[in-house]
């Protein structure tokens, strides 16, 4: 073991004398340090490719050894000057794509940032048509690149929403590509626990590249997008899922699978209804929850609207104001919603209501959800029985097609009155209930008039038959009289 | 009771000689042979024909033509009017056992050379009265707007628009456009309820006329029999009697189809939707659409549809002019061919609606 440790370190300082010796090697340097200088030189002395040993030549090309200027930047040596446009960023790539290269730097770092960059929406052709938009430099500038985790680098996690924002909150420069995307995400992200968090020097916060990805940007439509509407949640579970991570931040690790499996999570994941909301739809995207919400309770009734509106005419807002319960959250739950079925009324123990309504005290309430389960029991038992018999008379032929239809309005009603339980008024609540158990009630007749018609043809087809075989015989009967008075007259 | 019947016989007969009527209706004898089931089909289209007339006109005392009512009416006659699916189902059903029970008449008239001399007019007014009823189907089956009418309705519009030359104003004269539109509803209607039934009608009447005035075809082998052989039976009332009884029969029948089968209606047809998956013509229209479907796209120069209609209009001509050049059964020869050619025929018809049933 010894021994090993012995070697690592012999290694270690036959590398450093290597690099010492290349860095001492590189004239392009001690020659433009001593005779131009500038920013140049400056920042890349503190280059991480300057400490790997990397020369000018390395990007520049040309013969560093040599302190001949024309001998070191000739075409025949391969010089090309100041790389423009794709060639800056195919200058990085012909090491960083390299694995072997990188490997010999003592690099463990990815060799696919390039191919991910061309495929990214930045990797797109700029206006000019002669190069893509964003080059390597555009993030990590030129001269001067250190590591990713070195606080001085632009895109290190605490720089790079600055990074991001040179182009994004241009609003000039980014209606030349996207007029339709915002440019004040810099100002909402600040609004927001990460932005806030992140400004006071927290690196382990989301960020741009945190949710948006780095080298791989895509469209928020591009199915394979970090930020696609069906990926948000893993992206955000990334972090708020993984406990150790979030330990420090004391707060659940459970929403994603909560999420899951809540109506909202189904329709998302499983059904891919790019309607549902994800993540972001409540907590917002940029900022803290969407403009104009000052609670992520009150997110619910941007799509609910009419619950919203009639919740917050109805007796309970108060209530819930005075107690500081949070609205929809209270009944429904927040990431784990589950399909809001009529049993969450009523004073049973699956039933919301009774959490707070018991039957002696808080009795009115209890009164009014005890009459409001009834009322919606008989809705649905009515629907049921009048569906089971449209069905029956349209499955033995009968033209109901008009009470099928008018089954609509029963269903409605009963959606109906799934949505005015949010008023909590049980005048309101009968007066819709009372419609649609009326619809199908009509309903029920109608099929069952048709399954009466139904037997009634079967009846009168038997009496009609009866009659025509009757008929036929005695026709028949007939028949064989007369010929047999034919043939008699004919003997 | 009998007084009452002889005074109303006098009365009628005095002024329009019934007695002469009777007279050859009571001589007039009909050929009783093995083949005599037969004869049984003229009589029974003609029984389905009269069933279409009335019920059609039952119909039409509550349909509305016109693509925003077409189909809603066609619904309240089935639920809301008294006996109006009976009717309905009845009109529908009637209509396929017309074109059936045509088609086997025209087919044993066809394999006894009923057609040959002196009934070549009898034969021609027969086809005519075929090709009518089929024209009655094909309108009357775009009369509920349901999808499937008007898919099938553009499909075979389209058909008779690849008919060269002439094809293109066919098709649109049929449409009373470029698409099927509500234009082609009106003018299907304007079809089958007036022109077809008024020039179906004038053909009924002289094939009518012509069988009572020259009686029925007797087989050719019955030249080869002695006169002491042919066994006959009197048209009146024998076999008119007969023909009441499989009349009763087949209106039995036709209850029972409307009650254990009422025709159905469909969904409302929808012209901006796309086309249904297997959309298929009437049944009698079948082996000719499953015929083109096999057809290659193109056969040497000629468009393969082309061609497939091209073969079947001239089928249908010879078919047509048969007792113009079948000069044998005239002569009262026997002809093996005629024989065999309307066998290779009844057997491609119905493989070929069989298969385009399946498939």
């Amino acid at each position: 073991m010894k021994r090993l440790s012995r070697m690592m370190m012999l290694f270690g300082l036959l590398g450093c004398v290597s690099v010492t010796a290349l860095r001492a090697q590189d004239k392009c340097l001690s020659c433009h340090e001593a005779t131009i200088g500038g920013q140049a030189v400056a920042l890349f002395k503190r280059d991480i490719h300057h400490a790997k040993g990397i020369s000018c030549a390395g990007c520049h090309g040309g013969d560093s050894k040599t302190e001949e200027m024309d001998q070191a930047m000739n075409a025949k040596a391969g010089y090309i000057g100041v790389p423009k446009g794709d060639e800056i960023s195919k200058a990085c790539a012909s090491c960083h794509a390299n694995a072997e290269k990188m490997k010999s730097f003592g690099s463990n770092l990815p060799t696919n940032q390039f191919q991910n960059l061309q495929e990214s929406v930045h990797g797109k052709l700029s206006t000019s048509g002669k190069e893509r938009i964003v080059q390597c430099t555009t993030c990590h500038n030129s001269h001067g690149i250190v590591s990713v985790h070195n606080a001085s680098s632009p895109v290190f996690a605490l720089n790079i929403v600055k990074t991001c924002t040179k182009c994004h909150a241009d609003a000039s420069f980014m209606r030349m590509y996207n007029p339709s995307l915002p440019v004040d995400q810099l100002d909402k992200y600040r609004t927001s626990v990460h932005g806030i968090r992140n400004a006071k020097g927290d690196v382990k916060v989301a960020e741009c590249a945190s949710c948006h990805g780095s080298h791989d940007i895509r469209n928020a439509k591009d199915t394979k997008s970090n930020v696609y509407a069906t990926n948000v949640p893993s992206t955000c579970a990334r972090c708020h899922s993984n406990s150790d991570y979030m330990k420090e931040y004391r707060i659940p690790t459970d929403q994603f699978d909560k999420f899951s499996n809540s109506v909202h999570g189904v329709a998302l994941l499983k059904k891919h209804d790019l309607g549902a909301p994800a993540c972001n739809s409540c907590h917002g995207n940029h900022a803290a929850t969407p403009p104009g919400i000052s609670s992520v309770s009150k997110v619910c009734g941007t799509c609910h609207a009419l619950n919203a509106d009639l919740f917050s005419t109805s007796p309970h807002k108060k209530a819930f104001d005075d107690r500081k319960l949070p609205e929809c959250e209270t009944c429904h739950s927040n990431h784990e919603i589950i399909i809001a079925t009529d049993k969450l009324i009523g004073v049973t123990s699956e039933a919301v209501c009774s959490r707070c309504h018991g039957e002696a005290q808080n009795s009115k309430g209890y009164a009014a959800a005890k009459a409001m389960r009834s009322l919606i029991d008989s809705l649905e038992n009515s629907e049921k029985k009048a569906t089971e018999l449209v069905n029956e008379a349209e499955q033995k032929g009968m033209e109901i097609s008009e009470a099928k239809y008018k089954l609509r309005d029963a269903h409605q009603a009963r959606l109906e009155s799934r949505t005015m339980v949010h008023a909590f008024n049980e005048g309101r609540f009968r007066d819709v209930a009372s419609k649609g158990v009326a619809v199908s009630a009509t309903v029920s007749e109608e099929a069952t008039k048709a399954l009466d018609e139904y037997v009634f043809r079967r009846l009168g087809l038997g009496i009609a038959t009866l009659a025509i075989t009757i008929l036929a015989i005695s026709l028949y009967i007939f028949i064989r009289r007369i010929e047999r008075r034919q043939s008699r007259g004919t003997q | 009771m009998k007084t009452v019947w002889s005074k109303t016989y006098n009365w009628i007969n005095e002024r329009v000689e019934l007695d002469g009527l009777v007279e050859f209706m009571g001589k007039k004898y009909v050929p009783v042979n093995s083949h005599s089931i037969w004869y049984y089909f003229g009589g029974v289209s003609l029984f389905l024909f009269i069933i279409q007339v009335v019920t059609g006109i039952l119909l039409l005392l509550y349909y509305k033509g016109g693509e925003a009512l077409a189909f809603e009416s066609i619904q309240f006659i089935m639920s809301k009017v008294q006996f109006g699916w009976l009717i309905r189902s009845i009109h529908s059903w009637a209509a396929n056992l017309f074109i059936l029970t045509a088609m086997i008449h025209m087919f044993s008239v066809y394999f006894g050379k009923a057609y040959r001399k002196p009934r070549e007019i009898t034969w021609v007014t027969g086809m005519i009265m075929f090709f009518l009823a089929l024209g009655f189907g094909f309108s009357g089956y775009l009369l509920p707007w349901n999808e499937l009418a008007f898919f099938a309705t553009k499909v075979g519009t389209d058909i008779a628009g690849v008919v060269p030359v002439v094809g293109k104003p066919i098709m649109e004269f049929l449409r009373g456009g470029e698409d099927v539109t509500g234009a082609t509803l009106s003018r299907f209607f304007g079809f089958h309820v007036a022109v077809l039934p008024g020039i179906f009608t004038v053909f009924l009447g002289i094939h009518l006329l012509l069988v009572q005035r020259q009686g029925m075809s007797e087989p050719v082998s019955y030249a080869d029999e002695g006169a002491k052989e042919r066994k006959t039976m009197p048209f009146f009332p024998n076999f008119l009697l007969r023909d009441m009884l499989l009349w009763l029969i087949v209106l039995n029948l036709l209850a029972i189809l409307a009650v254990f089968f009422p025709w159905e209606l469909g969904k409302k047809a929808d012209l901006f939707a796309s086309a249904p998956a297997g959309i298929k013509p009437e049944w009698y229209f079948l082996f000719m659409f499953q015929t083109l479907k096999y057809i290659p796209g193109r056969v040497l120069v000629i468009d393969g549809e082309v061609l497939g209609i091209l073969v079947f209009g001239l089928g249908g001509l010879l078919w047509l002019l048969v007792p113009f050049w079948d000069r044998k059964s005239s002569r009262g020869e026997r002809n093996r061919f005629i024989n065999y050619a309307g066998l290779g025929i009844v057997f491609y018809i119905i493989v070929l609606t069989i298969v385009g049933w399946i498939v």
